[in-house]
């Protein structure tokens, strides 16, 4: 009985919070659906479908990428960063407190529609391991790592293999930018050679390795393989909780559209980046979780129809990632639809007069068919 | 006259229909009175539309409650070799911009100054678009063999039209080649709104000449 009380104080906390703080006109007597909790950890499913707030400067501490590009221009336009809180992302931090950091790491596949908040959940969950002090290694979209790469070098490791200079500099740049102070605790455990000159000792903190691939870009590709070989090897210690989270994790397993000097084909596994990566989301080390999102709008040579692992990961895929936990996310319920809508409306985004009616919103919701991505592409214009 | 045995396409003037053929009607609301509330003449109408064909609703008839009549002649006005989506579209995302410009402003300025701002890009158009419109025009009258420029009044459908196209034209022509239609559109719209930018000096100069050649202005016999 204490926690239903308690529950019912702080929803009415959180309603009567928004509604005295914001300048609700009395003619409109909506309730916007906040939340004035803005730890993940204390999200239950009271707060489902509200919308909570990360502070701007922890948004550019734990998200230097990774947020879709709508809701990064959102975020400027509006100054504040709101998340909605939904029953996929509650399901998955549930999973994540109750794991066990002595078991292998268990592989979670976010996956669902087009447009319906798969990289939004993901980022519910960085921002939750990044509040609980888990190191998160967030590769944004692991397309951009198959397709549109404008040099290949071959690697100087192995000759079969291809490096991406500019796509592991920017990967390390962003890596550093939110992991900080890991950089400083965790010490290499063997020496790496980087060429005839230059090499890292054992027992070295990481950030020299990683000064060192975005000093020599030519090593960055090698220089991120030593990260997540160093990483993966010490979380199994135990001093610190590792998040692998990747979103289109479907682009390591399908085909690329880069070319060899002779113009032959390049498979996945002929690219550092992306050997090592799979080296990661394989579940044989253990102390920590990995978060995988499927991603059809960036993948290549798959039907716009396909949303299913078995669809979009393939044959190959789908065995590499097996076990899984598959997580689906859906369109908004009409409660979530609400809340979204309610928030639109009170920061000013809906400036059309008839979107105010109710007609206007009976017309959104018909024409978005509840679909976060599609109400965000009409709400624009109106 | 009408006759069953003709063919149920048949070309009067522009339009292909056979005249028994009523237009659609869009409006919700009308659908939504009870039967007791029509008037005699509503329930003849009501009782031939039972009997006759209805044409087929053109793509500028919508039933929509955001529709509006001159956003669409904007956008039709945009569009190139029957490209409509791309015009639509870049039409949403000019009023997309001008909606992001215009609350970053609200949001920075400070209390005093927030309600002299205007964020809805549909006022800002019909204000901008109001403002580009010319009051008096020329046209060329040719007596004993010399051409005149005449100041002659403007009908709206002509006023409406000149705004649209001087607009479409200056951001067509006189800007940078890699900037984006929207963003050079909504740039435009929200100088025209202040009665800043060439569009509205462009007006200005065609008042100017309209205004020097008053002396011709008894050439014009309509």
């Amino acid at each position: 009985q204490l926690n239903h009380g308690c529950a019912l104080h702080t929803a009415a906390r959180d309603g009567l919070s928004s509604v005295s703080s914001r300048d609700v006109p009395a003619e409109r007597p909506r309730v916007v659906f906040h939340t004035s909790e803005s730890d993940p950890a204390k999200h239950t499913e009271q707060h489902e479908g509200r919308l909570y707030n990360i502070p701007l400067e922890e948004v550019k501490a734990v998200f230097p990428h990774g947020l879709p590009s709508r809701f990064q221009q959102q975020i400027q336009t509006f100054n504040e960063a709101r998340v909605m809180v939904r029953r996929p992302a509650l399901e998955l931090l549930a999973y994540l407190k109750g794991s066990n950091a002595a078991h292998p790491a268990v592989r979670y596949v976010i996956y669902g529609e087009r447009g319906t908040g798969k990289t939004m959940t993901l980022c519910h969950v960085v921002h939750y391991c990044s509040r609980q002090g888990w190191l998160v290694l967030h590769v944004p979209d692991a397309h951009l790592w198959v397709k549109n790469c404008k040099e290949l070098l071959q690697s100087s490791y192995n000759k079969d293999r291809l490096d991406q200079p500019l796509q592991a500099s920017v990967w390390l740049k962003n890596f550093k930018t939110s992991n900080e102070r890991f950089l400083q605790e965790i010490k290499t455990q063997k020496k790496y050679t980087w060429g005839k000159r230059e090499s890292t000792e054992e027992g070295r903190p990481l950030g020299e390795v990683v000064e060192q691939g975005l000093a020599r870009v030519r090593s960055a590709s090698d220089a991120v393989g030593v990260v997540l070989r160093e990483i993966k090897q010490q979380s199994r210690r135990g001093s610190f909780r590792l998040l692998v989270a990747v979103d289109g994790v479907n682009a390591l397993w399908g085909r690329t559209t880069l070319r060899k000097e002779n113009k032959s084909p390049v498979s996945p596994e002929e690219l550092t980046l992306v050997h090592n990566l799979r080296k990661m989301v394989r579940n044989d080390w253990s102390g920590g979780a990995i978060v995988t999102t499927l991603s059809q709008t960036g993948s290549l040579f798959k039907p716009s129809s396909a949303y299913t692992p078995h669809e979009l990961l393939g044959k190959e895929g789908f065995d590499a990632l097996d076990p899984f936990v598959p997580i689906p996310v859906a369109n908004y319920s009409p409660r979530e639809f609400e809340s979204c809508y309610g928030y639109y409306l009170e920061r000013k985004w809906l400036q059309h007069e008839k979107a105010h009616t109710e007609d206007g919103k009976a017309e959104l919701q018909f024409l978005s068919g509840s679909n976060p991505r599609q109400l965000d592409r009409l709400a624009g214009p109106l | 006259r009408l006759r069953a045995w003709l063919p149920r396409i048949m070309p009067v003037r522009w339009s292909r229909y056979n005249p028994s053929y009523l237009e659609p009607e869009v409006k919700k609301e009308s659908y939504q009175k009870p039967l007791e509330e029509l008037t005699d003449e509503e329930r003849e109408q009501m009782e031939l539309k039972a009997v006759r064909p209805i044409k087929a609703a053109p793509p500028i008839l919508s039933s929509s409650v955001f529709s509006d009549p001159m956003i669409s002649k904007f956008t039709n006005m945009m569009m190139k070799s029957g490209n409509k989506v791309l015009a639509r579209s870049l039409m949403s995302q000019t009023l997309e911009a001008i909606k992001r410009k215009q609350l970053e402003k609200y949001h920075k300025a400070p209390e005093n100054e927030k309600e002299t701002i205007e964020c809805n890009p549909y006022v800002i158009f019909h204000q901008a678009l109001k403002n580009c419109q010319p009051i008096i025009g020329l046209s060329n009258i040719t007596k004993g063999g010399k051409t005149y420029q005449v100041p002659v009044p403007l009908t709206d459908n002509r006023k409406r039209f000149l705004a649209m196209k001087w607009l479409i034209t200056e951001c067509r022509e006189n800007k940078h080649r890699r900037t984006m239609m929207p963003e050079k559109l909504s740039q435009e719209l929200l100088l025209a709104f202040n009665n800043e930018g060439p569009v509205i000096k462009k007006k200005h100069v065609l008042h100017k000449m309209a205004e020097a050649n008053r002396a011709y202005a008894h050439f014009r016999w309509w």
